[in-house]
């Protein structure tokens, strides 16, 4: 499950937003930085979490701490998958 | 008349302890504002600001950030409103261009203006909040701490010369050829709105206003300074609760938000997300709306949940703030295509021209021109003034129906809206070009996405690179959302890159006109909004 969720959400952000470009992006790709996540992408992102995951964040969870990289929005997602066990 | 300041200044000494600002987590009354202005006016008194001096403000939206308006106001400066959400690259070109000389900062982003060298030509900061962590400005650079700002004496500063006709803010948009440009905006210019969108309504002090939009946004100055001139008080609706439905409808509940000014997308978040259809906002009594828009379908459903407010379609560029305005008498048929911007406002006249600017027969497609009171002094460009033309051209197209009410029909130039946001396609471009692997760059927005079709000098170059670039020169709302690498772009005959059809191509997906840099799998179109 753990890989599932980084790989599918690596997928969706490549697919949508880089034109299924993945050169340069990885795991640690800094996703504000680079412009990537602006506010709409953040909800639309938001929102394929809840569709795929069935995990609902809450607006206290998206920051851009939380929301910096692929690696850390599925550590997120995990633990909140982990809590609904 | 009084200047915006005073028209505050009067209602504080009327009614001090009603709630001036709530938001941020810190409720000001309208003797607190009053107050913490003044300190802040004393703190640039200090510091040598004169009269016709720029101040910027770059914080989250909140009641500080206000007072820093009034501070400015008082000493005669000119209040600047920065975008938190711009890289420092940007906000060096704007404080470089109109030579800002203090900027009331939040801390946070002082940090990351110093550690990327921004700075010049600032002489001062003011922090806006308490800051632990050590602060080291270059030499000749001076930061005055919030807990000493709170310092400065309450007791107004004498008044300055200011004329009603003086410049009183500027508000920095997209400029065409890369660089942003300041719109220079005088009180008498700010009030003949400010004033005629609180008339329309008959603002009081009874009334709590939403303050949803940026203050870098013209949308702002209804809701600080219509609010502040008729005693109103102003809720924040902040950064991170805009983008969520249903937060943004809870607050209207929880603090009884009456008076509301957004883009439609703010609204349309709502029913969509949040709820709106079914819990409805009984304590809205009127909702303006501008900046794009308003799909009927949406405006028809959002209508119907708001049995009890007034809607306004309220309409103009930031050069003329509002210039005309048209309130909703029912709610629009369901095969209604369009709903008309209204007709002149603000003690504005609207023309519509043709090329040779003469007037058009009405049904006729021109474009819009405005006279009158809210059209701005001019730009600060390039570190120049330019007055305003007069008539103002507004360069977006228009028709008069026989009932008097205008149409839009659309821009005439490469100007698009991005979720409200008011984006020049020149600018991307220009910002996008200056990548040294970049051949050709074309921009254009569609279904709310900026896209770029890009030639690359270079196979190497990937969209991140393109993002990253994009990144580091343009405000958020600017980055391209979908980019393209393509081996060439269609021409015209007469040899000049076809901006129609490269455009067709991308939402066709025809790749004969733009065949792919790469033979990437094919990505789906999907949206991000």
């Amino acid at each position: 499950m753990a890989s599932n969720v980084k790989t599918s959400i690596h997928q969706q952000i490549v697919t949508t937003w880089l034109n299924g470009d993945d050169r340069g992006f990885d795991d640690d790709t800094d996703l504000q930085g680079t412009g990537i996540l602006d506010s709409f992408s953040t909800l639309s992102l938001v929102a394929f979490i809840d569709e795929t995951f069935k995990v609902q964040l809450d607006p206290v969870d998206i920051n851009a701490e939380t929301f910096k990289s692929v690696s850390t929005i599925s550590e997120l997602v995990e633990t909140k998958l982990g809590a609904t066990k | 008349m009084t200047r915006l300041d005073e028209a505050f200044s009067e209602r504080a000494k009327a009614q001090p302890d009603r709630l001036a600002v709530d938001g941020a987590g810190e409720l000001l009354t309208y003797g607190q504002l009053d107050a913490l202005g003044h300190r802040f006016a004393r703190a640039l008194r200090a510091a040598g600001i004169a009269p016709g001096d720029r101040v910027g403000i770059h914080l989250p939206r909140s009641g500080r950030g206000i007072a820093a308006m009034l501070g400015a106001l008082r000493v005669g400066a000119v209040y600047v409103p920065l975008d938190p959400g711009s890289p420092p690259a940007r906000m060096e070109l704007i404080a470089k261009d109109c030579g800002l000389r203090a900027v009331f900062i939040a801390p946070q982003l002082l940090q990351t203006w110093l550690a990327a060298g921004v700075y010049a030509p600032v002489e001062h900061f003011f922090l806006m909040a308490p800051e632990q962590a050590p602060l080291s400005p270059p030499p000749g650079v001076s930061v005055r701490r919030w807990e000493d700002l709170l310092g400065e004496s309450s007791e107004p500063l004498p008044p300055p010369a200011t004329q009603l006709r003086d410049l009183a803010y500027m508000l920095y948009t997209s400029g065409s050829t890369g660089v942003p440009k300041g719109v220079m905006l005088s009180h008498e210019n700010a009030l003949a709105f400010v004033e005629w969108a609180a008339d329309a309504i008959s603002l009081s002090s009874s009334d709590r206003v939403a303050s949803v939009a940026p203050f870098h946004f013209d949308l702002s100055v209804f809701d600080i300074w219509s609010s502040l001139s008729r005693g109103a008080s102003i809720t924040i609706v902040d950064e991170v609760t805009v983008l969520n439905g249903k937060r943004m409808l809870d607050l209207i509940h929880e603090k009884s938000i009456n008076v509301w000014y957004s883009v439609p997308s703010a609204l349309i978040l709502m029913l969509e997300t949040g709820g709106l259809a079914d819990r409805g906002a009984p304590s809205l009594r009127v909702v303006y709306f501008a900046g794009e828009v308003f799909p009927i379908k949406h405006l028809r459903r959002t209508m119907q949940v708001l049995p009890r407010a007034k809607f306004w379609n309220l309409f103009g560029p930031t050069e003329t703030n509002v210039c005309t305005a048209y309130e909703l008498s029912s709610i629009p048929g369901e095969d209604d295509k369009a709903i008309p911007i209204g007709h002149a406002s603000c003690g504005d006249e609207a023309l519509v021209l043709d090329e040779q600017g003469k007037a058009v027969a009405d049904g006729e497609v021109g474009e819009l021109f405005i006279e009158g009171p809210t059209v701005m002094l001019g730009y600060w460009d390039s570190g120049r003034r330019t007055p305003a033309k007069h008539p103002y051209p507004t360069g977006d197209m228009v028709s008069r129906r026989p009932d008097g009410e205008l149409m839009y029909h659309g821009r005439r130039d490469h100007m698009v809206k991005i979720h409200g946001y008011r984006v020049e396609l020149g600018e991307v471009e220009a910002a996008l070009n200056a990548h040294e692997q970049v051949q050709e760059a074309i921009a254009f927005a569609h279904d709310q996405r900026l896209v770029v079709v890009i030639v690359p000098r270079d196979a190497a170059l990937s969209v991140l690179d393109v993002k990253r670039h994009a990144a580091a020169r343009l405000p958020r709302y600017m980055i391209p959302s979908d980019i393209r690498l393509v081996q060439q772009l269609p021409r015209t005959s007469s040899g000049k890159t076809d901006r129609v059809r490269t455009k067709a191509a991308v939402i066709e997906g025809n790749t004969a006109d733009l065949p792919p840099v790469r033979a990437a799998a094919p990505a789906p179109a999907q949206k991000d909004s």
